[in-house]
């Protein structure tokens, strides 16, 4: 019990401390790597709160495929920040974040505390879902069964939106995938 | 005292994570710095469900022949299993208009940006005087 505590107030630290350091990076691949980095550590937090499914997502799609993503656009990018000089505007900015930072922890003294079995979270429809899968379903997973079949048409709600980022980046980038198939083309003549 | 500690310092943390993501929106001016602040926004609020299914001395969701195991809740799990999947189209989409923005501008620094689209317009005001 102990040990879990530790490992948790650690790894979000390392979170805190990643995130802090993504402010101030101007060369942009450092900021990518740093951003992988930090979806890697949450993976290591969500299996340590439980969540494996989801840490093994978050690390193939959040920290793989979303760093294969920048690293890709990077290629297209300018490869440093400009350099910008301590404004105004980041006060506003600081005093912003400070304010509402400062509400959300006041309002978390009301929510209940993490890891207890009585919270309201828990009461409802979770152990209905166990037992389902269990009974009905068949499945030792449960968040399997609650993805494909309770929850069936959110995961169909998802393939939807997909795809329609898929069309939209292919529409985006058409004349530049063209191009540079035309020039293969001339190229080979 | 301990469990009290930990009882709100995983929300703290969120919440500061939450905000230093708001600031890099905010206040930086490169486009592609405010897809990662959204995404370390993003990555917060997954952290912040999670932290609401968690149950201490629980196993993950996954069946055993125990009867009386605890699970932690499984139903944060599937709704941030849809939303990472989504943050990822988000992003891919984000990075799609940024590399065309380059294309068009030569630049993806905010006030270049607008300082162009600014010229832009005095000039056609000019010949269409």
């Amino acid at each position: 019990m102990i040990g879990e505590i530790i490992i948790n107030a650690f790894l979000v630290t390392l979170m805190l401390t990643i995130a802090i350091f993504i402010i101030n990076t101007r060369k942009v691949i450092s900021t990518i790597l740093l951003t992988g980095t930090y979806s890697l550590v949450a993976a290591l937090m969500f299996v340590s709160l439980d969540a494996v499914d989801v840490a093994f997502t978050e690390a193939s799609v959040g920290a793989g495929i979303s760093t294969i993503l920048f690293l890709a656009a990077l290629s297209y990018l300018p490869k440093e920040e400009k350099e910008e000089k301590f404004n105004v505007k980041h006060i506003y900015a600081i005093c912003t974040c400070t304010i509402v930072a400062g509400l959300l922890i006041w309002a978390s003294y009301d929510l209940p505390l993490v890891g207890q079995l009585e919270n309201p979270v828990h009461q409802n429809l979770a152990q209905d879902f166990i037992e389902g899968s269990r009974n009905h379903i068949g499945i030792p997973n449960v968040v399997t069964s609650i993805l494909a079949s309770y929850r069936g048409y959110d995961t169909f709600g998802e393939t939807v939106v997909i795809y329609t980022a898929g069309i939209a980046v292919l529409v985006l980038l058409y004349d530049e995938v063209s191009k540079t198939s035309k020039i293969n083309k001339e190229k080979n003549k | 005292m301990i469990d009290q500690i930990f009882g709100v310092w995983n929300y703290w943390i969120v919440f500061i994570l939450m905000m230093i993501g708001l600031y890099i929106v905010i206040s930086k001016k490169s486009l592609l710095k405010k897809i990662v602040g959204l995404a370390i926004f993003q990555t917060s609020v997954f952290l912040l469900y999670i932290t609401f299914g968690k149950i201490a001395g629980g196993t993950a969701p996954i069946l055993t022949d125990n009867v009386n195991e605890i699970y932690s809740n499984p139903l944060p799990h599937v709704l941030i299993l849809t939303a990472i999947v989504v943050g990822v189209a988000t992003t891919a989409l984000g990075l799609a208009l940024t590399v065309r923005i380059n294309k068009a501008y030569g630049t993806i620094n905010e006030d270049e940006i607008s300082a162009s689209d600014l010229v832009e317009y005095h000039e056609k005001y000019l010949e269409d005087k």
